[in-house]
């Protein structure tokens, strides 16, 4: 690698009028021409393409244009989460929850490569690609999201997967689940088994279950859903079984860990799943959504502990094992925050504020941090939980008396406010992170 | 009693046309530009980049300031009636804050291009 290799925009400028780039591209190609043309700030290389990573990248390069951000990537579209209930629903194409990469990489500046990150040296302060490559940083930053545990929930590994999908990363699994809602018997029994936490988007199960039943309820009423939880509290919980009631009546039925709810055994063949107490549940659609960890290239990097998640420290959001890799989003823990698009949002811009500092020595600013959780009950029902976050001894704490609920027993007009502001929320969190208008 | 005289100077500075101006003065003795850039990072999750995104969640940018700050305000003492969620976020910060939020807001060109300035380099 040749990290310092650079030239004076002017000579580049000279260099490709002279020659046009693509006559230019073979001479340097061999040496990684990454710092040509910018004074040289740093270079920081982000893993993983989702609202953490892609956020992180784009506003580094707006702290300061001259930091050589390289975002790795393996997939060209990307499905988001957020929104991809509505897809099971049949409310939203799939089309509408994807974004790409162009914008970041031909308006902001952000240098893409699709590819997989295989390892990280942190000692040597290079990743290795899936291609082979071999790429420096100065910081590293992982925005890996979750790995499912397979085989943590027996009976539920990647081939059970393919009948019991899990569709918690959302793309292939959550058209596999779709297709499956589709071809259901009118009559059927749509069976969730939510997990215990910490897991990705804690209150997502919830709003799926309701907008699978909103679904049913218009195209196959005998259905039913049943939530089998490895829980006894959930996000969101009076709001979702307020709305649950009015909605659907008794369409959604949900059993806590103490009503037996916890699932112990899978069986995908046969669309079967046991609880603690023996009982067998019979689903006609199987959603499992299992126990999960951070992505795995965060193991790889020696930066996950014993839970599978990641310590970070709280002001940077740097990894408290490895010196200059930072963790963000889902992998992180970040208890008080919740495990979010939105988060991984917030503390993307943390990082990138941080990092661009302590590229120039400086002291990083002042973290802050805000959460806003929109869950849709049905199409026209939104309800929201919000929080804002500071460092407190040292820690990631909620300010108090900011943040909560939406209110219970609030007129229709509110919810009905509160989903068109999901959707407004969703448009400018893909602006902002993957810098794509709407 | 501070909160009084609080009020007392918010109204006083709500009447006056220099508000804004005084305002800003304020925020920019109070909070570096760095740190209330990192403090209005958040907002552009619901009201887009800079806080210029047009849609169901209003437009931010180039607002003017005393009108943001007072909405702020607002929203923080419970005193606006249709509110859903920024009552809760707003108070999560201080006056002061609110403030420099307004006055960072509010001095944001509306229609300026969001690309980042940089040289583009040849493709991988």
């Amino acid at each position: 690698m040749t990290k310092h290799f650079q030239r004076s925009a002017l000579d580049r400028r000279q260099l490709l009028k002279g020659l046009g780039a693509a006559s230019l591209l073979p001479l340097i190609g061999g040496v990684t021409p990454f710092t040509i043309g910018s004074q040289h700030a740093g270079q920081v290389v982000v893993v993983g393409g989702g609202f953490g990573g892609a956020t992180a990248a784009r506003y580094l390069k707006r702290a300061n244009p001259a930091i050589e951000v390289i975002l790795i990537e393996p997939a060209e579209i990307f499905y988001t989460g957020p929104f991809s209930n509505l897809h099971l629903a049949g409310l939203r194409s799939m089309d509408a929850i994807s974004q790409g990469y162009d914008a970041l990489q031909d308006r902001h500046g952000v240098r893409v490569i699709h590819a997989r990150v295989e390892d990280v040296d942190a000692a040597a302060h290079t990743v290795r690609l899936s291609t082979g490559r071999e790429l420096d940083y100065d910081r590293l930053i992982l925005s890996p999201g979750i790995d499912i545990r397979w085989n943590a929930l027996e009976g539920y590994d990647e081939e059970a997967a393919d009948k019991a999908p899990h569709a918690w990363k959302a793309g292939a699994q959550t058209e596999l689940l779709r297709s499956q809602l589709l071809g259901m018997e009118d009559g059927g029994s749509f069976v969730l088994v939510a997990p215990a936490n910490p897991f990705r988007c804690p209150s997502a199960p919830y709003e799926r279950a309701s907008l699978v039943a909103n679904f049913l309820t218009q195209y196959k009423p005998k259905s039913k859903v049943l939530i089998l939880d490895a829980k006894d509290s959930f996000s969101k919980q009076a709001l979702f079984m307020e709305g649950w009631e009015q909605l659907y009546g008794d369409r959604i039925e949900w059993v806590g860990l103490s009503g037996d709810g916890r699932v112990t055994r899978v069986d995908a063949d046969r669309l079967e799943v046991e609880t603690e107490s023996g009982i067998v549940h019979q689903a006609d659609v199987l959603n499992v959504i299992p126990p999960q960890k951070a992505g795995s290239i965060a193991e790889r990097a020696g930066v996950t502990d014993d839970s599978g998640w990641v310590p970070v420290k709280p002001e940077t959001f740097e990894s408290q094992q490895v010196e200059d890799v930072f963790v963000i989003g889902d992998a992180a823990i970040a208890d008080p925050m919740p495990k979010s698009g939105f988060c991984a949002s917030a503390q993307a811009k943390v990082v990138a504020a941080a990092i661009a500092a302590s590229l120039e020595s400086r002291p990083a600013p002042e973290a802050y941090w805000t959460s806003a959780s929109y869950s849709l009950v049905g199409p026209a029902y939104g309800i929201s939980e919000a929080g804002v976050y500071r460092i407190q001894d040292g820690n990631i704490a909620e300010v108090e008396g900011a943040g909560g609920l939406s209110p219970l027993d609030a007129p229709e007009a509110t919810r009905a406010l509160e989903a068109e502001y999901a959707v407004g929320w969703y448009n400018a969190i893909c602006q902002d992170t993957w810098g794509t208008q709407p | 009693m501070k909160r009084i005289l609080h009020m007392a100077a918010s109204a006083l500075l709500g009447a006056l046309p220099l508000s804004g101006v005084a305002l800003q003065c304020l925020a920019e003795d109070t909070f570096s530009s760095e740190q209330t850039a990192l403090m209005a990072g958040s907002c552009a999750n619901c009201h887009g980049t800079d806080g210029r995104l047009v849609g169901s969640v209003p437009t931010i940018a180039g607002r003017p300031a005393a009108v943001l700050e007072a909405r702020l305000l607002a929203f923080k003492r419970d005193e606006v009636g249709d509110a859903t969620i920024m009552d809760r976020i707003a108070k999560g910060f201080t006056d002061a804050e609110l403030a420099a939020l307004a006055s960072h807001f509010s001095a944001i060109d509306p229609q300026a291009d969001d690309a980042t300035d940089t040289e583009q380099e040849p493709q991988e």
